[in-house]
C-alpha cells in the first residue's frame, strides 16, 4: 500500500529511474539570497565593487582570477558564505519538497557546503570520475547540487545511469584501480551529461558514478553541493556531528530518543 | 620542496578511525613541521581490504616524492603487499610517511621499525584487554 501523493511519486519514480532530478528551485527567494551572496563574498575577496549583474560577473571571474589562484579565492569565497548563519537554511529551502518526497523529512544536512569554480580550459579544478559511496558516503545520502550560472555542454556534470552504473559496478575489480581517465573512457558513451540552468536545482544518487571533464565552453561553472540524509537511516565513514547534523527532527523522534521505561525496582 | 601525496582511509583500519578531515588535517601539520609540499591526499576506497587506490598512487611514484599516509596502519594488512610497497616505493628512490606516528621509509633499514609497529599492534589485537585478579 502507498499512500504517498501523486506529485511526490512522481519525483521518486523519476529519481529511481534516471538516478537524479532537476527541478526549479522550490524557494527563488533563497536562491537569489544565494547568488548575491556569493558574487557580494567573491567581490571581497577580489577587494573590488559589488558587481551590478550577479550571473554575469560569477561567469567571467576567469577575466579576474588567475588559475595559479583559484583554490586559495575558491576558499575564501566559500568560507565567507559557511560564515552566514542564513547560508544552510536558504540552501535547504531550495529543494525541501524534493528531498522530502525523496528522502523523507526528518533530515541530516552536511555541516559545511562545498562550492566548486571551474574556469574554462582549467585542468586544476577537475573532479575525475567516481562514486561518493566508494570514499565512504553511505548509500542513503542524496546530493543537492546547486548551478549559480547556467551549466550545459562541458561546463556541466555527468553521471552514469544506474543500469550502467550496475554493470560497472559488477566489473569494478578490474577497473576501479586504473586511472580515472581509463575509468572515463570504457564509459564515456554511456554517461549522460546533466544540462541545469541557473534557477533550477539538481538532486542526484551519488552512490553512481559522476565527475566533471575540462570545461571548454567561454564561461566558468560555479557550483554548489551538499549532502542530505535520513538522520535515522545508516551513516557511512561521514558521521553525525562531524560532517553531518539534524535539521528537522520531530517531537516525537526526540521524545522516543529521550525515553525511559519507569523503573520497576 | 618535496611533494607528497597525501593518502587517507574512507572506512576503519585496524581498529582505528579517524574523520578524512581530521586525518588532512595530520597531513597538513606533518608536512608543514618537516618542510614537504602537501598534494591533495587520495582517499582509499571504503570496500574492505581495498588497497586500490593506493596502487593507483604507486603508479603515480613519478610525479612525487613520495606518500604520506594518515596512519601506518593503513599499510595493506597482507605482509606480501606491504614489501611490494616497500620495494617500489625504495627502487624508485622515493620515501613513504606516516603522519600520525612521525615515521619514515627513506631506506631499506627504516623498514623494520614499521613492521614492528605493526606486528605488535596486530598481536596486541588478539590480547585480553584486562586482567581480572
Amino acid at each position: 500500500m502507498v499512500f504517498t501523493s501523486d506529485e511526490d511519486l512522481a519525483i521518486a519514480n523519476e529519481y529511481s529511474d534516471l538516478g537524479y532530478i532537476i527541478r526549479p528551485n522550490a524557494d527563488k527567494n533563497a536562491y537569489k539570497w544565494i547568488q548575491q551572496s556569493t558574487a557580494s563574498v567573491a567581490a571581497n575577496a577580489l577587494d573590488i565593487g559589488q558587481p551590478t549583474d550577479d550571473e554575469k560577473f560569477l561567469n567571467e571571474i576567469h577575466n579576474l582570477v588567475k588559475p595559479s589562484a583559484l583554490n586559495d579565492f575558491r576558499l575564501k569565497v566559500i568560507q565567507g558564505l559557511n560564515a552566514l548563519p542564513e547560508f544552510r537554511l536558504m540552501y535547504f529551502r531550495l529543494a525541501k519538497p524534493y528531498l522530502e518526497a525523496i528522502v523523507g523529512n526528518e533530515l541530516a544536512m552536511q555541516q559545511r557546503i562545498n562550492l566548486s569554480i571551474q574556469m574554462p580550459n582549467d585542468s586544476s579544478s577537475l573532479l575525475p570520475v567516481h562514486a561518493d559511496t566508494w570514499s565512504g558516503d553511505s548509500p542513503f545520502e542524496v546530493v543537492v547540487w546547486l548551478p549559480l550560472v547556467n551549466c550545459f555542454g562541458s561546463k556541466a556534470m555527468y553521471l552514469l545511469p544506474p543500469t550502467e552504473s550496475a554493470k560497472f559496478s559488477d566489473d569494478f575489480s578490474a577497473r576501479g584501480g586504473s586511472s580515472s581517465e581509463s575509468i572515463f573512457e570504457s564509459i564515456k558513451d554511456e554517461v549522460k551529461w546533466l544540462e541545469v540552468k541557473s534557477g533550477q536545482v539538481l538532486v542526484f544518487d551519488q552512490s553512481l558514478p559522476h565527475g566533471n571533464r575540462l570545461n571548454n565552453e567561454s564561461e566558468t561553472r560555479w557550483s554548489m553541493n551538499c549532502r542530505f540524509k535520513g538522520v535515522f537511516t545508516p551513516y557511512g565513514d561521514k558521521k553525525p556531528g562531524e560532517f553531518f547534523e539534524p535539521i528537522t527532527l520531530r517531537p516525537a523522534s526526540k521524545r522516543g530518543m529521550s525515553y525511559t521505561l519507569p523503573k520497576i525496582s | 620542496m618535496n611533494k607528497l601525496r597525501g593518502y587517507i582511509f574512507a572506512r576503519p583500519f585496524m581498529g582505528e578511525r579517524a574523520p578524512q578531515h581530521v586525518q588532512n588535517i595530520i597531513l597538513r601539520d606533518y608536512c608543514n613541521k618537516k618542510g614537504f609540499e602537501l598534494l591533495l591526499a587520495a582517499t582509499e576506497y571504503a570496500m574492505p581490504d581495498s588497497s586500490m587506490i593506493l596502487e593507483s598512487v604507486l603508479d603515480d611514484l613519478d610525479s612525487v616524492d613520495g606518500i604520506v599516509f594518515y596512519s601506518l596502519y593503513q599499510l595493506p594488512t597482507s605482509t606480501t603487499q606491504r614489501q611490494s610497497v616497500y620495494s617500489r616505493v625504495l627502487a624508485s628512490g622515493k620515501s613513504l610517511h606516516f603522519a600520525v606516528e612521525g615515521m619514515s621509509i627513506a631506506k631499506q633499514d627504516d623498514v623494520d621499525s614499521v613492521e614492528q609497529c605493526l606486528l605488535v599492534k596486530a598481536t596486541l589485537d588478539n590480547c585480553a584487554s584486562e586482567v581480572e585478579v
